[in-house]
């Protein structure tokens, strides 16, 4: 797979605030990169430069051979985290526009428009005034407005804010879609499940700084380490008595053990006290969800992993 | 440029498939035609007014010579009677009588300098104007009573004339004639500037769209998308020529609706007036006045998500254009005054004021048009590059108005 998109050592200063610092990652053509980070990380701040929406104080960004300010920006398709639709306007008018500003050919987006909007359960509606549309219709135009024109790359920041399930769903296998075609796609989501599901590799940031980056197996191995559900009466003082157990936490008869990053699953296994009451017992690695929210919450400290 | 014109052909695109706009196109003019028939149409509602009959007593033999004078259409309203009538007599008739009046020339009205105007109650008073055109003959007679030779006579009543004498222009020694310019020549003299106003007032209309545009683009949160494909300048200058041709179409629907009515009603050749090379400066001053107006309004759009959350400030930027309305009485007065002068060279009330000179003024003061329109054009590259700092960064501030602190931050990034 061949590297679409290079970002090297960016930073950005909004008066004398670093908002972000060194970061540095590639996209890879039919990949799917996701970038993680609580609230204020930084990543709409590094997509803006990306995008050349705003101009970066430090560092270069790539796409296939062109640097910064020679980047064809038709070949890009942007999902922005904040967006919207001009209301009074039909459907299809708004996807043509956009289609033209990237210098896509009309016709061919006109074929495209409906054949997606078929696709997102909005077929007929090319017609309709963008104010006639739910939300959800809303965030679908504005997707297909996004990849109307074919784009090399797909930056998608947030895509899946405020959808419901279903369309989680439809833009989640349409994502996939897009990848497989080989479309290289950068996506921002604080939805860890959807990302796990849907990424290849990720790149966390957390107060401006790279934190993680690496394939998902990569970071769960290095990051997730084992957890123990036991569902039984047990005893917490007992619990944190059993080797490379790190913490406890219990909720009635549920205990979650969370064990030490050395630990082999099933020689931990069969060294567990006999006296322990259990009805149920799971071992599996701890979520993304949970280190984002360690990282975030700085419960987690993590070093820099390169992929 | 190119991105530029995508935006502006969107921009143009929209708004002539938008209802309100489209009504609005037509609905300007058909309203103007209204208004401009209104007094015609009650006139029409009553009965054909019946034509008065005026009966002159011409003791003095003045008819004739004034008989050209009179409209050819209400000629035949006037008749000459052959023997003179006593005032009460006169006053019973008309007491009797409608749409009627009487005058009587008479060596007693020479003598005491008045001539009566006998008409019945229904009678406009209009009509004592209309019997002026007895003046001249009756002065020319009243001074042949006083004995004066047939050359007095002419001399006393050609009247005086001033002459201007200023050393080294050639034109000196020419005299200065008090006769009034014919309504045709005013209105060669004023048709093409005026056409240089409803451009300007036209598209400084449409201009006012682009600060709801520029606020419509922020509070829909459209920007983002938009600029990823052009920058924010492309941006910002495709609204501008966007609304630039709007108010051109306008215009040009409005003068297609309302010419040829005006052109039939008044029975002058208006094309004609506007086809001169007058009407070159009149619209680049107009278009000047849009660019730098433009400019403005695209900026202050970019700072705010609503026309109605405009602070006073934004709100004071806002009047700028009416500004030269405020000068036109001491204009008008002084066309060539210091208010007018010092309106020509304050860029934001240049464009009003110098049509409205234009307008008024026989003789063009060239170099002060030139410097004014120099003066102008750097004024609309600056304001341009201001509008510019303050939409790139603005427009992309969602659900927040920008503060005057914030605006003077922007500007001086």
């Amino acid at each position: 797979m061949g590297t679409i998109l290079t970002v090297e050592n960016l930073g950005k200063s909004f008066k004398n605030t670093q908002i972000i610092k060194d970061i540095s990652f590639d996209v890879k053509q039919g990949e799917i990169m996701a970038v993680l980070g609580p609230n204020g990380a930084g990543k709409t701040t590094t997509i803006r430069n990306i995008m050349g929406i705003m101009y970066p104080d430090e560092g270069s960004i790539t796409f296939h051979n062109h640097e910064q300010n020679e980047i064809p920006r038709h070949k890009i398709g942007y999902l922005p985290e904040e967006r919207g639709l001009y209301k009074n306007v039909k459907v299809m008018d708004i996807l043509l526009y956009f289609a033209e500003l990237k210098d896509y050919p009309l016709q061919k987006a006109k074929v495209r428009a409906l054949e997606y909007l078929e696709k997102f359960g909005l077929k007929g509606k090319d017609k309709s005034s963008i104010e006639e549309l739910s939300k959800g219709m809303g965030q679908k135009v504005q997707f297909i407005a996004s990849i109307i024109h074919e784009p090399e790359l797909l930056i998608l920041d947030e895509p899946f804010s405020g959808l419901d399930p279903v369309s989680q769903e439809v833009f989640k296998e349409e994502i996939i879609a897009l990848a497989k075609k080989g479309t290289a796609i950068l996506l921002s989501s604080h939805q860890m499940n959807l990302v796990e599901q849907l990424c290849d590799r990720l790149f966390m940031i957390h107060q401006g700084r790279k934190v993680i980056y690496g394939t998902i197996d990569d970071v769960k191995r290095e990051y997730a380490n084992f957890k123990c559900t036991i569902n039984g009466k047990n005893d917490r003082a007992t619990l944190e008595t059993i080797p490379n157990v790190v913490r406890v936490e219990q909720n009635e008869d549920i205990s979650i053990l969370y064990l030490s990053h050395d630990v082999e699953a099933g020689a931990w296994l069969k060294q567990l006290p006999d006296h322990l009451e259990i009805k149920e017992l799971s071992i599996d690695r701890v979520s993304l969800h949970e280190i984002f929210i360690d990282i975030a919450t700085g419960k987690k400290e993590v070093g820099v992993q390169n992929a | 440029m190119r991105n530029s014109m995508k935006v502006a052909k969107w921009e143009y695109r929209r708004n002539m498939k938008n209802k309100s706009f489209i009504i609005g196109l037509f609905v300007t003019p058909l309203l103007f035609l209204l208004f401009f028939n209104l007094p015609s149409l009650f006139d029409d509602s009553e009965e054909e007014e019946a034509p008065v009959s005026v009966y002159v007593y011409d003791e003095l033999n003045v008819w004739d010579s004034v008989q050209s004078a009179l409209p050819e259409d209400e000629l035949s309203n006037w008749s000459l009677m052959s023997d003179p009538m006593e005032e009460t007599e006169i006053l019973d008739e008309l007491a009797n009588s409608e749409k009627t009046a009487y005058l009587l020339l008479t060596e007693e009205a020479i003598q005491n300098g008045s001539v009566k105007v006998y008409m019945s109650e229904d009678v406009d008073e209009n009509l004592v104007y209309q019997a002026r055109v007895f003046e001249q003959p009756l002065v020319i007679k009243q001074l042949e009573s006083l004995g004066l030779s047939e050359e007095e006579v002419a001399v006393a009543s050609q009247g005086v004339t001033f002459e201007s004498v200023v050393p080294g222009e050639e034109s000196s020694g020419t005299a200065i004639e008090l006769e009034e310019e014919t309504p045709e020549e005013m209105l060669q003299r004023i048709v093409p500037i005026a056409f240089g106003g409803v451009i300007l007032f036209s598209i400084l209309i449409t201009g006012m769209m682009i600060f709801q545009s520029a606020s419509q683009e922020k509070k829909e949160k459209v920007a983002e998308i938009v600029l990823s494909s052009l920058t924010p300048e492309e941006l910002m200058k495709g609204k501008i020529w966007g609304y630039f041709a709007l108010g051109i179409t306008q215009v040009a629907v409005w003068m297609a609706l309302i010419l040829p009515f005006l052109m039939w009603k008044i029975d002058l050749p208006l094309l004609e007036y506007i086809l001169v090379p007058e009407t070159l400066l009149s619209v680049a001053i107009a278009i000047c006045g849009y660019l730098l107006f433009a400019s403005i309004f695209v900026g202050i759009g970019a700072t705010v998500e609503d026309i109605s959350s405009t602070s006073n400030f934004q709100g004071i930027l806002f009047m700028f254009p009416f500004l030269p309305f405020v000068l036109i009485a001491p204009i008008m007065g002084d066309p060539s005054g210091i208010i007018a002068q010092v309106g020509t060279f304050f860029p934001l009330t240049t464009p009003g004021v110098l049509l409205l000179r234009l307008a008024v003024l026989d003789t063009w003061p060239w170099i002060e048009i030139i410097i004014a329109l120099v003066v102008l054009v750097i004024t609309i590259w600056f304001f341009m590059k201001l509008a510019g700092k303050i939409f790139k960064t603005g427009i992309l501030m969602y659900g927040k108005d920008a503060t005057p602190k914030e605006i003077w931050k922007w500007l001086r990034q």
